[in-house]
Order: C-alpha cells, then structure tokens, then sequence
C-alpha cells in the first residue's frame, strides 16, 4: 500500500512536470503574439497596476498604453490585481514578471512594505524597479539593502491643499471627518496627514478619521455612521475620490447635501461631474494618466545608461475645483 | 503495480490533466517565457499556501460541512506568528508552533460549536470569517507588520530544484491526506459521514469526533498555510487571504469535490489548485487585460466541472 502512495507522490510530480514538456521546441521558433525579431531587442517594460476596478488606476494604465503605441520603443505587459488587498497576487506578479524575462518593473506597491522583499529579488536578478504611486518604505528598503527610486507626487502637500481649499469655505471650530484609505499604505497616511496640516493651520476640529480601504462603498456606510455620531459635522475629506463618491451618497440619503461638504483627491470622471454641480467642492489631480508614463520614462533611462544614479522625481499635483474645471 | 497506479491516477483524472495540458499548451506557445523552468518554480512557489487550505477544506466538504473562515484563519495565524516574532522577541520555532495551535484553535472552535449545537457550519464559520479577521486586525494594529528574512527559507526556492520547502511540504501533505482520506478508518468514516450520516450513527459510530476532527484538521492546515504566507511577503499581512475561502472551494470543485458530502479527493484538489494557479500566471505573463482575465478564469473552472461531470456520468 506504502509503494501505491510513493507511485502517486512521483505522479503529482509527473503531472507538474507535464507543465513543461516540449520546451525545447518552442523555443527554437518565435512564438506568436510576441511579434518580430527586430522587436526582440526592444526592452520589455512589466507595469504592475493595483485595482484595475478603481478608474484611477485603469487611467494610468490607459496613458501607459497610449505612451507605448505612440512610442514604439519599448513592450509593456501590464497587471493587475483584484483588490487593493490582494498583496499576495502582487507579490506573485511581481515574481512572474522577473520569470516572463522583463527588463524593467515599474510598479504602483499594493502595500509599501510587503512588496519589498519581492521587489529586492527582482533588483537582484538584474531587473530595474521603478516605484510609482505609493512610495515604498524607506527603513524596510535599508533593512532589505535595496534602494528603489520613487517617481510620483507628493501626496502630503496636495492633500493638504485640497484641505486648505475646503478650510477656506469654513470657519474656525468647524467640525470635519477624514476618510483614510488603507492604513498600510504609505500614501493613504500622507494624505491622512496632509488634511490634518491643513485642518490644523484653520483650527477646524477634526471629530474623527477612520479608514474605508479606499472603497466607496465602505466609505458610504462609515459617513453615515458619522453623520449619525456627529450631527453638526461641516465637512468630509476623502483620501480618495472613490470614498468620495460613497460619501457623497451618504450624505444624499440623509438630506444633508447642503450642511456636508466634501472633498476627494485623484480626480476622476464621475468627481468632476459632482465638483461641476457643487455637491463636491474640490479634489487634486496627480496627473493619473501620466504617473505610470512617469515611471516608465525613467525606468527607460535607467535601461538606456545603467550608470545613471536612481533619484527619486516629484511630480506634479493640481488643485481641481468648479473654476478649474471650466 | 507502478503502471497499473499510474493508468488509474490518469484514468480517475483524465478531465482534469486534459484542461491543465491545454492551458499550458496555449500559455506556453503564446508566450516566450512560459516553458521556463523558472515560470514552473513561480507556479510551484505561489501555492502551498492555497494548497494546505483546499486540502483541509476538502475533509470538511466531505464530511458534508463547509469552512469559510479559511482565509481569515490564515490571516490570524499569520498574525500570530509575526506579533510574537516582531512585538515580543520570541523564537521562530515558538511563533510557529503557536501559529499552527492558532490555526487549530479556530477550527476546533467552528468544529465543536457547529456539531455539538447542531448549528450550519456555514454559520458558525461564517462568524469566524469576521472574529479571526478582527482578531487579526487587532493583533496587526490593522498595519502590515514586517518581519524580515527570519522566516524567508520557507518560502525560498532551494536551489537546483527551484521548489520551496514550503511546495514540498504541501505536496507531502496532499499525498498524506489522500493516504488518510482513503486508506484509514478515520478518513472512510468521514466520507460515510458525509454520504449518510444517519446511517453512520444508527450503525452505532459516533459521529462528533469524526467531523470534529475534519475542522480541526481544516484549522491546523490554516493555521501552517498562514506561516507559509508569511513566509513568502515576509510580513504578516492583516488583509492576507480575503476571500482565499472561494478560491479553495474552487479548487475542490474544480476537482470533484461535491458540496453535498461523501465525494471528493485530495490529489484532485490539488490538480484543481494547480489549474487556478497555471491559470494566473500564465494570463499574468500574458498580460490579458483584468475583466478577460475574470471571465477566463470563469469559464475555466465551468469548463473543468463540466469535464468532471461528463467523465463520472461515463464511468
């Protein structure tokens, strides 16, 4: 009985094996969907998304895209992961992406201390990272001796001028809520702090700051616990535009539209629409649609002169209100 | 004897080796990279984890019951582990065994509650889902906590076999549980429990350890999968594993699991988890955009169940 389970342990290896049988013979020809061999030499680009659900990333995936048609230089395989949590699927892209023979990972970290390790392998096999989005933890990097060159906004000063914005449309003691994104991501804490900067230069009270993960939909029940708990409350800031948006409907069903005002941050479509209408007063726009491209052009720099030192680049971050947006 | 194995083991799985041969035929010839010895250790590397949990979910299926707190039971152990090694000092080996009685622990609890009261397991383990995960929360103080290399060798591929010690304890762990599940008292009674379990009783067995056992089983396998990812992110991930419990109820079903008890096998389940996993990775490497990626995946596992169906109407 004992040589039956032996003979079934070497046949699920068997079976695994089966994975890569007739290799040889497809590496001799070109296989097909991966073009001609004078694209062969173009350097491959592995974009790594978060959410392809939330528009913002599938905005800066949709630049990407455009940047690579327009240039043809280079190939970009771009993934994404289900949910802002799914840390593991990211981990495993991450690692996929370094097997499938990519030259450069430009990558927006679902978490900014998990992906390191994963990350560090990918640098140690020879593949240039570029961070973009949400800026990886800089103690855990020296940990992990591995320096990865963030190239995005700074979420703190455009959270904190959005918040300044809104703080001029009210008046000391005034009381407002923070929606926090993910507590473990580091720009989720930036924007959290960038609003209380803001809150604190107006002296406006802030009566409390939960997390709704990002999601509008968490952000919908969390804002109608608070308006519940806090009935004199002026005014929301979101720490993304999709909480926004859950909030906004809190407050709908609760008829308090014109006592509540809100404030988001990435500037979406369906934000403007309301910011248009005044039902939210304003919101930063990080440039969605060029972040990645961002990250790309300098992940290709990296490529083309592999001397050239890894520095962190700042990009830029508008205010969005009904003005700016006529 | 070695033949006549082998010729059963294809026979009994033909279904399912028929859909991963296809997936990797179309991965490997659409992609460059895809027949690399590398791709195969990512491949290997990503799943103890969902391994361990669709084997123990898979002797709580066949004993007619369902565990949903799976993913949450991960995360908590996971917690556990990295609150003890980073929060207060301990050794690995303590934080371990601690992770694996975590594990445990929840089970016995989903396993006692829900037999001993006669309430749904679905119910019971339902709560659970939500008391590990905030328990985990808790513990984690809702941020990744990061944990560094002590523990990466699990999950680090050895060289030159390129598989993880944490793959080959998964794959000992399918071949013992099949052993279990088909070869020992306790693993027939479970599948009579799950095909009958009126008549399992009126012959005079008691039938409360026996289910007991498949959660606590379900638990341990949790509470071990939750150190392997851990292992592999380096860090205990308060979010770790939400909604692993489909992905495994997937893998059972895919390999012929049934949800109504009595059926089921562990080496399918594993041909299951390796279908999703070869699925992912090789639509990753593809890079298919996210919404064809979710109607694929879909489809696959549709298509795999169908398979199944058809080859057990036929024999």
């Amino acid at each position: 009985m004992k040589s039956k389970y032996l003979n079934i342990l070497c046949l699920i290896y068997a079976a695994f094996i089966f994975q890569w049988v007739g290799c040889t013979s497809s590496n001799d020809s070109p296989s097909p969907g991966t073009a001609e061999s004078d694209v062969m030499e173009q350097p491959r680009i592995g974009l790594i998304m978060k959410s392809l659900a939330n528009e913002f990333f599938s905005t800066m995936q949709e630049g990407a895209i455009q940047h690579q048609s327009a240039n043809q230089s280079y190939e970009l395989i771009c993934n994404g992961i289900k949910d802002e949590t799914d840390l593991a699927r990211q981990v495993a892209l991450v690692d996929e992406m370094v097997a499938s023979g990519v030259n450069a990972i430009v990558i927006a970290p679902a978490d900014s201390k998990a992906l390191i390790p994963a990350l560090r392998r990918a640098v140690q096999a020879g593949v240039v990272v570029v961070n973009i989005d949400n800026q990886l933890d800089k103690s855990i990097m020296e940990q992990e001796s591995v320096s990865i060159p963030f190239v995005g906004p700074d979420n703190r000063s455009g959270a904190k001028m959005v918040g300044s914005y809104l703080a001029d449309q009210l008046k000391p003691g005034d009381q407002v809520a923070i929606l926090e994104g993910k507590t473990t991501a580091f720009n989720g804490v930036q924007r959290r702090l960038g609003f209380e900067d803001a809150a604190r230069d107006a002296k406006l009270e802030i009566v409390t700051s939960q997390s709704a993960d990002w999601e509008t939909n968490k952000a919908n029940g969390l804002t109608i616990s608070i308006l519940s708990e806090y009935p004199n409350l002026s005014a929301i800031m979101a720490s993304n535009d999709s909480m926004a948006l859950g909030a906004v409907a809190a407050i709908k069903s609760l008829n308090r539209t014109d006592q509540v005002k809100v404030v988001g941050f990435d500037n979406i479509t369906a934000i403007q629409e309301l910011i248009r209408n005044d039902i939210v007063l304003a919101t930063a726009d990080q440039h969605a649609a060029d972040l990645a491209v961002f990250g790309i052009e300098a992940a290709l720099q990296q490529l083309g002169d592999q001397n050239a030192e890894l520095l962190d680049v700042q990009t830029p971050v508008d205010l969005i209100t009904k003005e700016t947006l006529e | 004897m070695q033949l006549k194995t082998a010729k059963h083991f294809a026979l009994h799985h033909a279904g399912l080796l028929v859909v991963l041969g296809i997936l990797t035929l179309i991965f490997g010839l659409g992609t460059d990279s895809f027949f690399r010895f590398q791709t195969l250790g990512v491949i290997a590397n990503q799943i103890p984890d969902l391994t361990l949990v669709a084997v123990g979910m898979t002797f709580v299926l066949i004993i007619r019951g369902i565990d949903l707190s799976v993913g949450s039971t991960l995360a908590l152990s996971s917690a556990a582990l990295g609150s003890l090694l980073i929060d207060h000092d301990q050794p690995v080996l303590l934080a371990i065994i601690a992770a694996v009685l975590v594990g445990s622990l929840c089970g016995a609890a989903n396993g006692l509650i829900s037999v001993k009261a006669n309430i749904p397991s679905f119910i019971v383990t339902l709560s659970m889902l939500e008391i590990a995960r905030g328990l985990t929360k808790l513990i984690t103080n809702s941020e990744t906590k990061y944990i560094g290399s002590v523990i990466e060798p699990i999950s680090n591929p050895i060289s030159p076999i390129s598989f993880s010690p944490a793959f080959l304890f998964a794959v000992t762990v399918v071949v013992a549980s099949q052993f279990v599940l088909r070869r020992t008292v306790f693993g027939r009674y479970c599948i009579a429990i799950g095909t009958n379990e009126d008549a399992v009783r009126l012959s005079g067995i008691n039938v409360v350890p026996y289910k007991v056992t498949a959660f606590v089983l379900c638990g341990v396998f949790c509470g071990i999968a939750g150190i392997f990812h851990a292992a592999k992110l380096s860090t205990a991930d308060p979010n770790a594993a939400v909604g692993m419990e489909l992905s495994a109820i997937a893998a059972c079903v895919i390999g012929g699991t049934s949800l109504m008890g009595g059926r089921g096998n562990v080496s399918s389940t594993f041909l299951g988890v390796l279908i999703i996993a070869t699925l992912q990775t090789g639509l990753a490497t593809l890079g298919v955009s996210d919404p064809i990626k979710q109607i694929i995946t879909g489809s696959v596992i549709l298509i795999a169940v169908i398979s199944d169906a058809l080859r057990q109407r036929w024999s």
